[in-house]
């Protein structure tokens, strides 16, 4: 096990690195530099010069990406690794860091709620295959999956907090409430509600064609042939075997959860890491933007990761 | 050559193809491959229904603006916030734009920025697949690492950043963000469909006869491997009028007085709490996009499946 991670880890290097290159080329593909903000005619050419070398812009682009590939991975020792932001002159590892939190808990919390829904959802319409329960269960995740996480987003917030007036419209917390736990719990109502309707729809929908694939084992034959009640075959000996392929759903949802957070965050003004990257693209903060897609990157890769462990690990029949 | 191709063509046609028994072929009734798949299209009822909602949406698009011109961009202050009416069926919106025009100019222009996304995820993702599928070795090795590349970029946030660096609020300019960043999964499918069908009998044929590599590739083997990338580029097509409508929904990609199904979404923190009504029509008219596609791409796998094709050889 250890050394199949460790040769995963280094698989994972060479693209880490092509990661780094097309995301470095693309941020250079702009035409002009950052300090071009600054050439208003208050700003002196002497002190644009300088910012040009201190960011070290006047420097051959291979040269440039050297340095900054070379900075970046020192981030656990150096808090200046991955440079400063060109907005507000803080270093961007102390910039994500804090944001990092904040993401995190919308994930994990729509994470939850979407396996905690899902799961018994998937199962119910497989096992009821073709019943009224199951169509409507499909019905809704056909309707949930069309349903772009903007549009989503814009519906709950006119029902929940425009109409009905239950949670409040955007941020983390209310004014003046820094601490008070259950005004944190509204403002975190909407946003992962949001985020986790579209991923409930996707998984609800796996989850079904899953269990019903196994329930036509023949293991599952046997089971009911030898009389044992309908309940224990589905969640002993049916459900353990649809959930394996489940598991691989969560290495790949990580990536989604990222890209639907950017866009919900923006909705519901949820100060995390997708609204920092809404805000440092607008503001051409390059290296805020590099680091982001740099961590993206490493999540699209570790989730596949835990997923190829977990895999192993519940799985008596996968070896390394 | 011509013989070749048939039964990749037409495999479905009994045993037309070694050309001995006509008689069999007079017994069973002759069914193209195409008269096939129109059949089990036809089978499915929401694939159909989403046929004429995509022809219905395609057209709206098309006729309206074409007859209206850029009226859509028309500015009235007289006219604010006008409810709906015969003369602007959708209201108009704060300086006075007629709702309904912008409606089905942003409809075009989405569904535009769609199709020719995946116009271009389909002649990346086609080619690179073919290359890697047919010829293997190194050349495959090269680009399925930078397909693992480019699957482990964060997409959203790189199109987020080539739209802002290459110019915000040009339709090309997204077209080429959404397309360089979509073709992974073409390329994977056609490169699966050429690695099965790069040793079968039809192809071996075509060597002997001395066929070019180029010509197996784009005659041979192609018409035979499209039957998913069909499929993925029809489910596809939601995926890109999605991406552009976040794109300019976040204020990146197409801006006004342009309209596209994202950016009448654009002022949403003010339009929903006074104006909800605006919001209504360019949302369900992307869920309405959205739908169509998926279903005509679920009826279209069930139709062109190649395992119903095989049972019924």
């Amino acid at each position: 096990m250890a050394t199949y991670v460790l040769r995963r880890l280094i698989q994972a290097i060479p693209i880490l690195i092509g990661i780094s290159v097309i995301s470095f080329l693309i941020i250079n593909l702009a035409p002009g530099d950052p300090t071009d903000r600054f050439r208003s005619g208050r700003v002196s050419p002497e002190t644009i010069q300088n910012l040009i070398r201190l960011y070290g812009l006047d420097k051959p682009l291979p040269e440039q990406f050297v340095s900054w590939f070379t900075a970046f991975w020192q981030f656990p020792f150096r808090a200046d690794a991955w440079g400063y932001s060109f907005v507000d002159g803080r270093p961007v590892v102390e910039k994500i860091f804090e944001k990092i939190p904040t993401t995190l808990e919308l994930m994990g919390t729509s994470l939850i709620v979407t396996m905690v829904v899902s799961i018994p959802l998937g199962v119910l319409a497989a096992v009821k295959q073709y019943s009224p329960a199951d169509k409507i269960i499909t019905g809704l995740a056909t309707i949930g999956y069309a349903l772009p996480s903007f549009v989503l987003g814009l519906l709950l917030l006119y029902i929940f907090a425009i109409k009905l007036n239950l949670f409040p419209l955007f941020g983390r917390q209310s004014l003046g409430q820094e601490g008070n736990f259950p005004d944190y719990l509204r403002h975190l109502f909407l946003p992962v509600l949001s985020l986790a309707i579209q991923q409930i729809a996707g998984w609800s929908r796996y989850m079904r064609s899953s269990m019903l694939e196994v329930l036509q084992q023949d293991y599952v034959r046997t089971a009911k042939a030898k009389g044992l009640p309908a309940s224990k075959v589905v969640y002993k000996h049916a459900l353990r075997n649809a959930l394996l392929p489940v598991i691989t759903l969560l290495g790949l949802t990580l990536p989604s959860l990222l890209a639907g957070a950017a866009i919900t965050e923006s909705i519901f003004s949820w100060p995390g890491l997708g609204l920092l990257a809404v805000q440092s693209v607008t503001t051409n903060d390059f290296p805020v933007i590099l680091a982001i897609v740099m961590i993206g990157g490493m999540l699209v890769l570790l989730g596949n990761l835990v997923a190829d462990v977990l895999y192993g690990l519940v799985d008596p029949r996968i070896k390394y | 050559m011509e013989r070749i191709d048939k039964t990749v063509a037409v495999p479905t046609t009994t045993t037309s193809a070694t050309g001995g028994d006509e008689d069999e072929v007079d017994l069973i009734p002759v069914r193209t491959y195409w008269m096939l798949v129109r059949q089990r299209f036809l089978q499915h009822r929401l694939a159909v229904i989403a046929l004429f909602l995509m022809a219905g949406l395609i057209a709206l698009a098309v006729i309206v603006p074409t007859l209206t011109g850029d009226a859509y961009t028309k500015t009235s202050l007289s006219k604010s916030l006008l409810p709906p009416s015969l003369s602007a069926p959708l209201g108009t919106n704060q300086i006075g734009q007629d709702m309904f025009l912008r409606l089905a100019k942003g409809l075009q222009t989405s569904l535009f920025i769609g199709f020719m996304a995946v116009a271009i995820i389909g002649a990346i993702g086609v080619t690179l697949g073919a290359i890697a599928g047919y010829y293997g070795g190194w050349i495959d090795n090269l680009i399925m690492r930078f397909v693992d590349i480019v699957l482990s970029l964060p997409i959203f946030f790189v199109i987020l950043i080539i739209v802002s660096v290459l110019g915000k609020g040009s339709a090309f300019v997204v077209i080429i963000a959404i397309g360089l960043t979509g073709w992974t999964l073409a390329c994977r499918l056609v490169r699966a469909e050429f690695l099965k069908l790069r040793e079968a009998d039809f192809v071996q044929a075509a060597r002997a006869l001395g066929a070019t590599n180029r010509r197996i590739i784009a005659r041979h083997i192609l018409p035979a491997a499209l039957a998913p990338v069909v499929v993925a580029a029809t489910l596809g097509i939601a995926d890109s009028v999605v991406a552009e409508a976040a794109l300019s929904f976040l204020g990146f990609g197409i801006s006004p007085p342009d309209a596209s199904l994202g950016n009448l979404l654009k002022n949403f923190d003010e339009d929903l709490q006074v104006r909800p009504h605006l919001l209504v029509p360019p949302a369900v008219t992307i869920v309405l996009v959205v739908l169509a596609a998926s279903f005509l791409g679920d009826g279209l796998r069930d139709a062109l499946d190649p395992r119903q094709r095989v049972e019924s050889k």
